[in-house]
């Protein structure tokens, strides 16, 4: 038994503090419009209902953000933030509305269709396709209100070419905190992306070119998944390959991420170290669900945080729900749909339990992948209010605690004067439906409103939800 | 687009005019079934079939015209000035999200058909993949892929070069088979660091084996030609469109030469004479003084375009037949504004009318596409622009665009993903 986690300084904790002891954030990509630079400074002040800081309080009733140029300058009671005496000033006033940081998806394949395609197929595509269909995930994702994403796995180059296109000012995405590609094993998951490494020669090498690169972080699989020459329930890499590359990474003051889909990858994980543990799924060798309370409670004493991306299951659940009423399944996709509803079911209760111990469980939407497309990532934070997270609990998971995972809190993922001006505003109050989040009003994106286009195109991006039954058992456990 | 019952649609307007250069039609309308034009009269005479419903807009005071032809892009520019020979050390990929950004951009504007004369390695090939699969709203494409360059010529770093007549058709065989719908030549030098504008580039030879490997294969030929020497050659290897059309000895001194025009027009040839991109960056210029670069003069510009503008005026008036190609996004001239080309015409000397043919029928001709597309006739593809005002009376009213439908899809102008 351990006791729940001090949020507040666990970003302090571990080799996170020393990481961000060594390396401030890194520069993600600069304004898209430089010539703001230089006019005089553009003030907007904006006011509404309430406003959630996302530091950990209650929502401030009648709040107010005040921001210069890309920048936060002051936040509060509407009754209080003044502009500065003779600064022409845009006033944005929302009734009925709630004011909160521009969400933060620590897990995209900003490659990915989200259209049931597999990894395999998805990478046979050309480089030149794949980037285009990034820089329209990226549109979709910022206008939907996610002003950070931390990419998970494209392709060759693919990422770091659509942060040159937006850098040139071509187009616009929310700040990219990229991997280049996943560093895997020969066969193993992803390894299709371009980055299969052997050995811990080969291991830090692969790191360092990556770093090179441009790499902010760096994504490793530790099992295998859905790339069908790999073995999702084995562990991939050996544990001191697994661990030349963390020891590499932490070097350089990167962080980084293991795709781990059975026990013995989390355990070789936390032994080597890494930052984040994505899916984070207890199984035994033989497929067995064994939830392994010591292994959470080490991510817990690690203070590594976990993403266990449980949406990506519902949505195959929706996608084939939806196909059965249109067209009917096949006998073994009706095998797939019961085997889905299950693990769900399974991995929801596995993460019930890490919340009720306090681990740092965060909202990674795993979007664009499987059924999952982009602009959708409030699916997954909804997920994990129902796995126990009350309402301000889900949206901090997908603001300030994302934002500490991903190492870029001292920037944004709270509304606090001096961080960026990338805020939210939609109708109602997330802190008490977090379905809320839905209903996005206005993006400022480093302080700019931003044209969102045709309420048509964008409530074409939303996926059609399905009722499925699902136990409920809201804890509202876990820590503050 | 549907694969249930077809979908009518019936567009009016106070005005329609079919691309063809007659008379303007009052209080027209037209049906649309699906992609395809089914009928054009007036707004008492156009109506679905018995039994069928359809959409009904009634635009009032607007013209109803042909979606645009752009018979002269170049999808992966940038039009902030930079030249060719920087613009093409940004990877593959990042041209590939400008040529994205800027289809659209043209589409949301009115243009419904572009003929690409030039891109990097495969881009525009990989762009066209990318809007089958859906991922990218776009005009329909006609594209070169890569432009045939001498070494050092014009566009030779788009990544094809070629030397002697079997390299030659080796160059147009190898653009066929990855897609390319026509063949771009370079005939002369351009604003290529190591290239000669007033030079020719390819041997007779070589041009010839170029326009006849492209023609055995019913592709057409587009020759680019900033001085004499290379209309000549690019008339002589029998060339299908010239581009720029610039009549300038090898000296690089204007001079216009009436031979060349009538043969020109003998061939049956169509010109391109791009005069939008001089008047783009004039206007920037009177716009924003402060943008003038040293190596840029506003007075010799505007007595360059006049030049240019008579040289068009005289090759008119020799039989030649002008098609509108805007060359954007090429230097200062960003896509979305094939208007300013179309201007130019007018400017040149073509009433209104004229000029809108110059970028509707006549430049589909040039494209070969006007089986399907160019003009607004029972039978062709759904492209149709709609624009407030009345084009034939105030050019400028082109600007207007309040609908844009392509193969009968009403575009969403204002979608940004
Ligand atoms: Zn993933
Ligand atoms: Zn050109």
């Amino acid at each position: 038994m351990i006791l729940p986690l001090q949020r507040q300084n666990s970003g302090k904790s571990g080799n996170l503090a020393a990481i961000q002891r060594l390396n401030k954030t890194p520069e993600l990509n600069p304004p898209y419009n430089p010539s703001m630079a230089h006019k005089s400074p553009t003030y907007n002040l904006l006011t509404a209902d309430r406003l959630i800081d996302a530091k950990g309080g209650p929502p401030i009733q009648n709040g107010a953000v005040l921001t210069r140029d890309s920048e936060i300058l002051a936040v509060g009671s509407a009754y209080e933030i003044r502009a500065p005496e003779g600064a022409s000033v845009t006033n944005h006033h929302y009734p009925g509305a709630t004011i909160l940081p521009g969400m933060v998806d620590c897990h995209t394949h900003n490659n990915g269709f989200g259209d049931g395609r597999n990894g395999q197929d998805l990478a046979a595509l050309p480089d030149e396709i794949l980037t285009l269909q990034s820089a329209s995930n990226a549109r979709r994702s910022l206008f939907s209100g996610v002003t950070t994403i931390r990419e998970n796995g494209p392709k060759n180059m693919t990422m770091f070419r659509l942060r040159d296109a937006i850098n040139e000012g071509l187009t616009i995405g929310p700040r990219m905190i990229l991997c280049g590609r996943p560093v895997s094993i020969i066969g193993g998951h992803m390894g299709y992306f371009g980055g299969e490494v052997t050995g811990i020669d080969e291991c830090r090498a692969f790191t360092r070119q990556l770093i090179k690169e441009g790499a902010d972080y760096i994504k490793i699989t530790a099992t295998g998944g859905s790339t069908p020459s790999s073995f999702p329930l084995r562990p991939a890499f050996n544990l001191d390959e697994l661990k030349a590359v963390t020891d590499e990474a932490h070097k350089f003051g990167k962080l980084t991420a293991t795709h781990s889909t059975s026990t013995k990858g989390v355990i070789n994980s936390l032994d080597a170290n890494v930052d984040m543990i994505i899916h984070c799924v207890y199984k035994e060798p033989d497929d067995t669900d064994n939830f392994r309370v010591d292994v959470a409670e080490r991510i817990g004493e690690q203070g590594a945080y976990v993403n266990p991306t449980l949406h990506v299951g519902r949505s195959k659940i929706w996608s084939l729900t939806q196909k059965n009423r249109a067209f009917g399944i096949t006998e073994q996709e009706s095998i797939e749909l019961d085997t889905a509803k299950r693990e769900l079911e399974t991995r929801l209760d596995q993460n019930r339990r890490m919340i009720e111990m306090g681990v740092k469980v965060i909202t990674g939407s795993d979007s664009s992948w499987g059924d999952y497309q982009l602009g959708n990532t409030v699916y997954e934070t909804e997920l994990l209010v129902h796995a126990g997270y009350s309402h301000m609990q889900g949206v901090l998971s997908v603001t300030k605690w994302a934002s500490e995972a991903l190492g870029v809190n001292d920037i944004v993922g709270t509304l606090e004067p001096g961080k960026q001006a990338d805020i939210l505003v939609v109708d109602g109050d997330p802190s008490k439906n977090v379905n809320d989040l839905w209903n996005v009003t206005d993006v400022f994106f480093k302080g700019e409103n931003l044209d969102r286009g045709s309420e048509e195109s964008l409530s074409a991006v939303r996926q059609t939800p399905e009722e499925i039954n699902l136990g409920s058992h809201h804890s509202h456990g876990g820590h503050k | 687009m549907s694969d249930g019952n077809p979908q009518f649609t019936i567009l009016k307007a106070a005005r329609l005019v079919d691309g063809n250069g007659g008379p303007v039609a009052e209080q027209a309308a037209i049906l649309l079934e699906g992609d395809t034009i089914r009928q054009i009269g007036t707004k008492e005479t156009v109506q679905a079939p018995e039994g069928a419903s359809a959409t009904e807009i009634d635009y009032g005071d607007a013209t109803i015209l042909p979606g645009l032809v752009d018979c002269h892009v170049h999808l992966i520019g940038i039009g902030d000035g930079r030249a060719g020979d920087d613009l093409v050390t940004l990877p593959d990929e990042v041209l590939t999200v400008q040529a994205a950004q800027n289809v659209r951009k043209h589409l949301y504007s009115g243009v419904t058909t572009v003929r690409d004369c030039g891109a990097k390695n495969r881009t525009t090939f990989l762009l066209r993949e990318a809007v089958e699969m859906d991922i990218v709203a776009s005009p329909r494409l006609i594209l070169a892929g890569r432009p045939i360059a001498i070494i050092g010529g014009h566009l030779s770093y788009f990544g094809t070069t070629a030397t002697g007549p079997t390299e030659c058709r080796a160059a147009v065989r190898q653009l066929i088979k990855e897609g390319a719908d026509f063949i771009k030549v370079t005939a002369t030098g351009g604003s290529t660091r190591t290239s000669h504008p007033s030079r020719p580039s390819f041997n007779i030879d070589e041009f010839s084996a170029i326009t006849d490997e492209a023609h055995k294969f019913g592709k057409h030929v587009c020759a680019h030609c900033t001085s004499s020497g290379g209309m000549e050659n690019a008339l002589e290897a029998g060339i299908d469109t010239m581009i720029h059309g610039v009549h300038r000895d090898f000296n690089g001194n204007d001079s216009y030469r009436p031979d060349i025009s009538e043969r020109i027009a003998e061939q049956g040839v169509f010109v391109n004479p791009t005069l939008g991109q001089g008047l783009a960056r004039i206007r920037q210029l009177e716009d924003n003084p402060d943008l003038v670069l040293e190596t840029e003069d506003i007075d010799v510009m505007r007595s360059g375009s006049e030049v240019r503008m008579d040289h068009v005026a005289r090759m008119r008036d020799a039989g030649v037949v002008m098609v509108a190609g805007s060359d954007s996004a090429w230097a200062n001239y960003p896509m979305g504004d094939f208007q300013t080309e179309i201007e130019a015409h007018v400017m040149a000397g073509m009433s209104n009318m004229e000029a809108i043919v110059s970028a509707t029928r006549d430049s589909a001709v040039s494209c070969r596409v006007d089986d399907i597309v160019g003009t607004l006739e029972v039978g062709k593809q759904a492209d149709v622009l709609v624009v407030d005002g009345d084009p034939t009376r105030d050019i400028a009213d082109l600007r207007n665009v309040h609908d844009v439908f392509l193969a009968g899809s009403k575009i969403d102008r204002h979608n940004l993903v």
